[in-house]
C-alpha cells in the first residue's frame, strides 16, 4: 500500500529532491532540521518539520532516537534517508523497521554486506566479482608497512567503514605511510565509529566507472547503465555523465552483469551503485565498493535512461512491482552533471562558508538545477558544501558539454568562493573533452590558477558604486542624500 | 572620482552620458546601459562591446562576475592603510603565527613548545566539514607557542600556534 507520508532524514538539495517525488505521488513530507537549518529551502519546502537539535550531525542529523521520535510523532509511515548521514547505517535500516516505519532502500543485511569494504571485499571475491589487489584486516605498524611493500607503491588506504573520501589517504611512499595510517584511522573513527582500515595497490591512471542497480522486493534486478565520475577531488566526484566515453558496447554488458551478480550476492533491492576502478591502458574493471543508497549523481542516469529512480524507490519499498526488465532499458543521448560546491579550488578545495549575497541558478532547455540554496542561505560549516547540482541533457556529449558550459557561465553565486570557474575550465580542457581525465587528473595533471581580475570587472565594480543618474534602477528617487549608490537599498543586493 | 581595488587604481569621469575609466594609461569608454538591483545587474557598454556584470558587495569585498567568470575585489580607501595590520608587522619577520582556515575542531597535535620542525611539517590537524586538514610549517624553525589543545574548537582566522625562525649562533 502506497505510503501517507514519509520522513525525509536528511537536509539541503537531496531532500528537496525527494520531496518533490513524494509530492507528484500525493505523499505528505515531513523534513527534520538542526538549528543550523532553521532558515533553510527544505523546511519551507516539506509540510512539516521538526527540529532535532544542535547543528552538529551528531545532535541531529545523524541522530538516530531523534528522526525516529520525530516519524513517530509525525505519523510518517516511511523514512528516506536520502545520501550521506544515515543512508548506509544498518541500525538505522534496523531501528526504523522495529518501530515500524518503512525504510526506503535495502535491507539492514544488505547494508551491513556491503558497508563494511572489507568484508564486501571478500564476499565479492568469492562470488567472482574481479577485485582489487590488497589486504584486509591488519593491525599494526609493520603489517601496514610489509603489506604496502608486497602491494607496491602508490597504495591507498581506507576504511573499512568509510565513503565520502573520508579516512582515505593515497601514500607514495613508506616515509608517508605511518601518518597516513594514523590520519585514516582519526578520520575513520571521527565520521563512522570505526577505525578499522584496508590497504590496496593504487591504479593511479584508473577511471572510476559505477553501475546503477535497481531491484523490487520481488526480486527482479536490473542495472541502469554506467556513470562515469572520474573527475574527482580530495576522492570526492565532482563531474559526472553518462554514458561513459570509454565504454565499448561489450564492456558496458560485462561490467553491467558484474554489478548485477554483485548485487544479487547480497540479495539486494532498492536502488544502489556498484563502483568500479576502470583501468583504460588494459581495459579491465574491478570492484571497488557498493553503495547501498540514492547516489549523488543519480539525476544523470534518470535522464538518459528516463525513469524517475526517487519515485520508483518509494515505489518499490511500498511493495509494488517493478514492471520492467533488463531489455527494455536504453540509453538516449548524453547527460552530464556539474556539483557546484561552496570551496577554494585554488587554496586545496578547502570549503567556504558565508551568506549568498546574490544567488542565480541557470535557466534553459535541457538543463535541471537540484539546489537547496536561494539568495541570503547561509553556507555553514556544519555540512557538505554542495550549493546545487546542474544536470544537462542534450542529443550527444559534444553538445551536452556545450550546454553545460553554457549553464556553468550564467550561475551567479557571490558571497562564498565556489568551484563555477574551475568547472569551467575543466570542461573547456582537451583531455576532458577527449574523456582522458583519470580520477587524480586534478591533483597531478590540471594545475589550475584563477584568472585574474579582468578590466572588464574592475569598472565593472566601479560602475556600482558611482551608478548616478543614467542608471534605470528601480530604486528610489535618485535625488535622494545617497544619490551614488541609488541600489545599495535593495534586498538582496547588499549584505 | 578615483577608486581602487586590489592593487589597481581607475579614474573615472562622467562623460555625458557616459564614463571615462581611465587605468594607467588605457581608457575606457563606458556607458550604462541598465542596472537591476535585484540581481545586481548591470548591463554595460565598455568600448562599444556589451558586457553584463554581477555586482555584490559586503563591507569593502566585491563580489563580481563578468562573461560567468567571478573574481573576488577588495575596494581601499584612503582611510585604510593597505598593509595586513595582523600578519606581523615590524619586529616580526621573523615569526609565522599560523590561523585556521576556517573554523572546526582540533584533531591533533603533533608538537610541543620548543619543537624544532621542518618546513612542510604537519604541526596540527583540524577538522572541518568532517575533513581533515593539516597545518603545516610554513618553514623551518621552532615552535614558539601552541594556542590550542586537542578537542578544543577554533573560529577562522583564530591563531593556532606561532613558528619562529631558529636563530643562528
Amino acid at each position: 500500500m502506497m505510503f501517507k507520508k514519509i520522513l525525509i532524514a536528511n537536509r539541503g538539495e537531496i531532500a528537496i529532491r525527494i520531496m518533490r517525488a513524494c509530492k507528484e505521488l500525493g505523499i505528505q513530507t515531513v523534513a527534520v532540521y538542526s538549528e543550523a537549518d532553521k532558515n533553510s529551502l527544505h523546511v519551507s519546502f516539506a509540510d512539516e518539520s521538526v527540529l532535532l537539535g544542535a547543528p552538529a550531525p551528531k545532535e541531529s542529523y545523524l541522530n538516530i532516537d531523534k528522526i525516529i521520535d520525530a516519524a513517530k510523532k509525525t505519523n510518517a509511515d516511511a523514512i528516506h534517508p536520502g545520501y550521506g548521514f544515515l543512508s548506509e547505517n544498518a541500525s538505522f535500516a534496523a531501528e526504523a523497521a522495529s518501530a515500524k516505519l518503512t525504510f526506503i532502500g535495502p535491507s539492514a543485511d544488505s547494508i551491513r554486506a556491503m558497508g563494511d569494504k572489507a568484508e564486501s571485499k571478500t564476499s565479492m571475491k568469492k562470488a567472482g566479482v574481479p577485485t582489487v589487489p590488497g589486504f584486509e584486516g591488519l593491525e599494526s605498524k609493520e603489517d601496514f608497512e610489509k603489506a604496502a611493500r608486497e602491494i607496491g607503491y602508490p597504495v591507498l588506504i581506507k576504511a573499512a567503514a568509510g565513503g565520502g573520501g573520508k579516512g582515505m589517504r593515497v601514500v607514495e611512499s613508506e616515509a608517508d605511510l605511518t601518518e597516513a595510517v594514523e590520519g585514516a584511522r582519526r578520520e575513520a573513527l571521527n565520521a563512522f565509529g570505526d577505525d578499522r582500515l584496508l590497504i590496496e595497490k593504487y591504479l593511479a591512471d584508473a577511471h572510476h566507472i559505477e553501475f546503477q542497480v535497481f531491484g523490487d522486493r520481488q526480486g527482479n534486478l536490473v542495472h541502469l547503465f554506467e556513470r562515469e565520475c572520474s573527475v574527482q577531488r580530495r576522492h570526492q566526484k565532482i563531474i559526472e555523465e553518462t554514458p561513459s566515453p570509454l565504454l565499448t558496447p561489450k564492456l558496458r554488458t560485462q561490467m553491467g552483469e558484474a554489478a548485477v551478480k554483485a548485487a544479487k550476492t547480497v540479495n539486494y533491492y532498492n536502488a544502489g551503485t556498484v563502483e568500479f576502478v576502470f583501468d583504460p591502458q588494459l581495459s579491465t574493471f574491478y570492484f571497488l565498493e557498493m553503495n547501498t543508497r540514492l547516489q549523488v549523481e543519480h539525476p544523470v542516469t534518470e535522464l538518459v535512461v528516463g525513469l524517475d529512480l526517487v519515485q520508483w524507490q518509494i515505489r518499490v519499498a511500498a511493495g509494488e512491482r517493478f514492471p520492467f526488465t533488463q531489455k527494455d532499458f536504453s540509453q538516449r543521448g548524453h547527460a552530464i552533471e556539474c556539483r557546484v560546491y561552496a570551496e577554494d579550488p585554488a587554496s586545496g578545495f578547502l570549503p567556504s562558508t558565508g551568506k549568498l549575497l546574490q544567488y542565480i541558478e541557470p535557466r534553459g532547455p535541457g538543463l535541471r538545477v537540484d539546489s537547496g540554496f536561494a539568495a541570503g542561505s547561509e553556507v555553514t560549516h556544519f555540512y557538505d558544501p554542495l550549493l546545487a547540482k546542474l544536470i544537462v541533457h542534450a542529443e550527444d556529449r559534444s553538445s551536452a558539454i556545450q550546454r553545460m558550459q553554457s549553464a556553468l557561465r550564467d550561475f551567479i553565486a557571490h558571497g562564498v568562493t565556489t568551484n563555477i570557474d574551475f568547472m569551467q575550465d575543466v570542461l573547456a580542457h582537451d583531455d576532458f573533452q577527449n574523456g582522458d581525465v583519470s580520477t587524480r587528473w586534478v591533483e597531478t595533471k590540471f594545475n589550475w590558477q584563477p584568472a585574474e581580475p579582468s578590466v572588464e570587472a574592475l569598472i565593472a565594480a566601479a560602475l556600482a558604486e558611482t551608478a548616478g543618474s543614467s542608471l534605470k534602477s528601480n530604486a528610489p528617487g535618485l535625488d535622494e542624500p545617497d544619490r551614488f549608490s541609488p541600489w545599495k537599498n535593495q534586498n538582496g543586493f547588499r549584505n | 572620482m578615483k577608486l581602487t581595488f586590489d592593487n589597481t587604481s581607475m579614474d573615472l569621469t562622467p562623460s555625458g552620458k557616459s564614463y571615462r575609466a581611465k587605468i594607467g594609461d588605457d581608457v575606457f569608454d563606458v556607458e550604462i546601459i541598465r542596472a537591476d538591483a535585484e540581481r545586481g545587474q548591470l548591463d554595460l557598454l565598455i568600448e562599444g562591446k556589451h558586457v553584463i556584470a554581477y555586482v555584490s558587495s559586503d563591507g569593502a569585498k566585491r563580489w563580481v562576475t563578468v562573461n560567468g567568470r567571478t573574481c573576488l575585489l577588495t575596494k581601499s580607501s584612503r582611510a585604510i592603510s593597505y598593509s595586513k595590520s595582523k600578519r606581523g608587522g615590524a619586529g616580526h619577520d621573523h615569526a609565522s603565527e599560523l590561523a585556521a582556515p576556517m573554523p572546526g575542531q582540533i584533531r591533533a597535535v603533533n608538537v610541543g613548545a620548543g619543537d624544532a620542525v621542518k618546513k612542510g611539517q604537519t604541526l596540527l590537524v583540524l577538522e572541518a566539514m568532517k575533513m581533515e586538514i593539516r597545518i603545516q610549517a610554513p618553514r623551518d624553525g621552532i615552535v614558539s607557542s601552541i594556542s590550542v589543545k586537542v578537542g578544543q574548537t577554533v573560529e577562522r582566522e583564530q591563531i593556532l600556534i606561532e613558528v619562529v625562525e631558529r636563530l643562528e649562533s
